[in-house]
């Protein structure tokens, strides 16, 4: 520009030069002196003018060319400031954070994402690429920085790579990172620009997943996801199979997947179940089932089988998983359980109809002998040997008789597991007691204490809770001190949903050091007396029981006994 | 009241002895006939019917004592066939089991048969026989 203007400047003084020095030589060698200064003054006109034009012609030319140029610059600049608009507002639009690495001068630049992604302020962020290098996590620096400089160095068409990040608290994020390369007209590497994407979310899903895997792969239950639907009414093809499977059926998981499930059917699969699972399948519904299956091997092994839909987002069958478990050991024990409890059954029935066919053939002949004894009551006996004769047939006759009939008892209660309740009233049961066993009540007059005010009524076997009072007193009454008045104490208390009944009398006791374990056992006496027949406390603890009561005692020799009979008073 | 004529079916001579003895002893019946078994009481039964046929009347029993357990026939084979059409013309006749049994499964099966109007513990004795007049009144 300023070359031109001197340019101009040049031409024109030297042209005016001339043309300055031809007109003074001419002016001189053609007008008279009088005349002289009337040319010089048109002379000085004319030159004015002349170069007047001139310097219009070069000045609009020039001007001409300097508002083309004007333009071309004022173009190019929107292009450069909307190029930087769209690029800032991309810098600002994306998630990304974006770095730029002049390589040779190692100058480091980031966007506004170094900060609000990984937590660094502006004064922090150093400006070469060791702080960046610095960064990452050490156990991804190495591979890392290889793969980097085989890309700056050419070596790779392609750069992006996943590394840990250190944010600004120190935690460490997982990141994406991808970048393109700018080069120099001799194809040299002068410049890096990259953009940084945190990936960490999906880096926990990814290692969440991979987790969840694992339940499937370590599983010991088989595990096989087939598709959604079946094909000629089969079992949908398999689309996976996890390792247990493999273990259980012998089937590796290429030869098995794109095939049914049904080829593990075997002879002795059960078709019944195999309709149910079908069924469950043909409506898109759980189902569980138990079944032989084959093996690879064509061995047989028992296989429980859940069979469940899976839905998709819009609610559309897209698989089934189906959970199998071998439980061929199982079923061996519950075989040989079910085995072992037909053997038990057979075995109680065959004694307990033993039982009612001895006591029958004893109980024959035995009532016989005392119909007959009942004959012989009606006749008059002189001879008084004969008659000591038949009075002790009689008695023994008579206890033989008792005895058999509590054992009958005994048989028929171990008989009855479940036996009928109703409520009854404590106090009633007492009375009839009381009047069974009068004759000796009014013989030994013994001082009875009742108080039934807490309880008065418990859900009970009328029949059963009378023998057990039954016994309890004549027990009490059959051991009694000699040297004290014989003095029961029974009362009734509430705990819980449990009536609880107490019997306590001032007898000779039991010593429970000496018996604890046998006081309720069969055929346990612990006084000899003659009449006593191992049978009472026996009979009573089986009534108890068999009404799902509970009984305990506690005795002191020459002191007393207490029973406590527990009820459940609720049903 | 006095029952004509009574029926006791039993394997055991001993029982059948003390139930003449009691019955004679409560005038209970003025006849009792006493069959071993169910076989023998059966043909008993075949007896009376051959001879109505020929028009020739022969008193059947109002009562049978029957035991249960009896070889050749048991108790319930007995029933079985007393109970059918065959017997039919015999169906007033009431039946009491007098039986040492103590299986509470007896019990209930005789409530399956409309003759049996009661079920006892043997031995026979006076009061069992007051018991029933009053309840054949």
């Amino acid at each position: 520009m300023k070359s031109k203007t001197n340019q101009v400047i040049i031409i024109y003084i030297l042209i005016s030069m001339f043309v300055a020095i031809v007109s003074h030589k001419l002016l001189l060698q053609y007008i008279s002196n009088e005349k002289l200064p009337f040319y010089t003054f048109t002379r000085d006109i004319l030159f004015i003018f002349f170069t007047g034009i001139i310097f219009k012609l070069i000045l609009s030319k020039n001007d001409n060319r300097n508002i083309a140029t004007f333009e071309k610059i004022k173009n190019s600049n929107n292009e450069i400031k909307q190029s930087n608009e769209k690029y800032d507002i991309v810098a600002k639009a994306t998630s990304d954070t974006i770095w730029d690495w002049k390589i040779e001068d190692d100058n480091f630049s980031w966007n506004k994402g170094i900060e609000n992604i990984f937590g660094y302020k502006q004064e922090e962020v150093g400006e070469n690429s060791t702080w960046w290098f610095d960064k990452i996590h050490p156990e991804d620096s190495i591979k890392m920085s290889i793969k980097l400089y085989s890309f700056i160095e050419q070596k790779t068409e392609k750069w992006q790579d996943q590394y840990r990040f250190r944010c600004s608290d120190n935690s460490y994020k997982y990141v994406l990172d991808r970048g393109f390369l700018l080069k120099d007209e001799n194809g040299k590497a002068i410049r890096m620009i990259g953009a940084i994407q945190d990936i960490t979310k999906q880096k926990e899903e990814e290692q969440r997943l991979k987790l969840l895997e694992t339940v499937i792969t370590q599983s010991k239950d088989s595990i096989i996801i087939t598709e959604a639907d079946s094909i000629d009414a089969k079992i949908p093809n398999i689309i996976y199979v996890n390792p247990a499977f493999s273990i259980m059926s012998g089937y590796e998981s290429d030869e098995i997947i794109g095939k049914s499930p049904d080829l593990f059917n075997s002879p002795n699969s059960d078709v019944s179940e195999l309709e149910k699972l079908l069924k469950a399948i043909k409506n898109k519904e759980e189902c569980l089932i138990e079944t032989i299956s084959y093996t690879k091997n064509k061995d047989e092994y028992w296989v429980r089988l859940s069979m469940i839909p899976i839905y998709n987002a819009d609610n559309e069958l897209s698989h089934w998983i189906s959970i199998q478990r071998d439980i061929t050991e199982e079923k061996k024990q519950e075989k040989e359980k079910e085995q072992l409890i037909r053997e038990l059954t057979q075995n109680n029935k065959d004694l307990k109809q033993f039982s009612y066919i001895t006591s029958h053939n004893l109980r024959a002949p035995l009532s016989n002998l005392t119909g007959l004894l009942n004959l012989i009551e009606d006749i008059t006996i002189e001879d008084q040997e004969l008659k000591e004769i038949l009075s002790g047939f009689n008695k023994s006759t008579h206890q033989l008789n008792d005895t058999i009939n509590d054992l009958v008892k005994v048989i028929i209660i171990k008989d009855n597991p479940s036996i009928k309740k109703e409520a009854v009233l404590i106090k009633e049961i007492f009375e009839n007691v009381f009047s069974q066993l009068n004759f000796q009540i009014e013989l030994y007059k013994p001082i009875i204490k009742l108080n039934f005010e807490k309880v008065s009524i418990i859900n009970t076997n009328k029949a059963y809770i009378e023998s057990i009072l039954l016994n309890l007193l004549t027990n009490s009454i059959k051991y009694k001190s000699e040297n004290r008045k014989l003095k029961i104490t029974i009362t009734t208390e509430e705990i819980d949903d449990t009536a609880v009944l107490i019997f306590k009398d001032n007898g000779i006791g039991i010593d429970l050091a000496r018996n604890k374990d046998k006081v309720f056992g069969l055929y346990q006496r612990f006084h000899n007396y003659p009449d006593s027949k191992g049978l009472g406390l026996y009979l009573v603890k089986s009534q108890v029981e068999t009404m799902g009561g509970t009984i305990d005692i506690e005795s002191e020799v020459n002191k007393g006994t207490t029973f406590t009979l527990t009820f459940k008073n609720k049903q | 009241m006095m029952l004509d004529q009574i029926l006791c079916i039993d394997d055991d001579p001993i029982t059948l002895m003390l139930c003449k003895k009691v019955i004679a002893k409560s005038s209970f019946s003025n006849e009792i006939i006493t069959s071993q078994n169910g076989e023998e009481a059966l043909s008993y039964f075949n007896t009376i019917k051959y001879t109505n046929n020929k028009n020739k009347q022969i008193p059947q029993p109002q009562l049978i004592f029957l035991d249960l357990n009896m070889p050749v026939m048991g108790g319930w084979e007995f029933l079985d066939y007393f109970n059918s059409e065959e017997f039919s013309e015999f169906n007033t006749i009431k039946v009491v089991v007098l039986s040492s049994t103590i299986d509470p499964e007896d019990l209930e099966k005789s409530k399956q048969y409309p003759m049996v109007i009661d079920f006892l513990s043997k031995p026979i004795s006076q009061s069992m026989l007051e018991y029933l007049k009053n309840k054949l009144k």
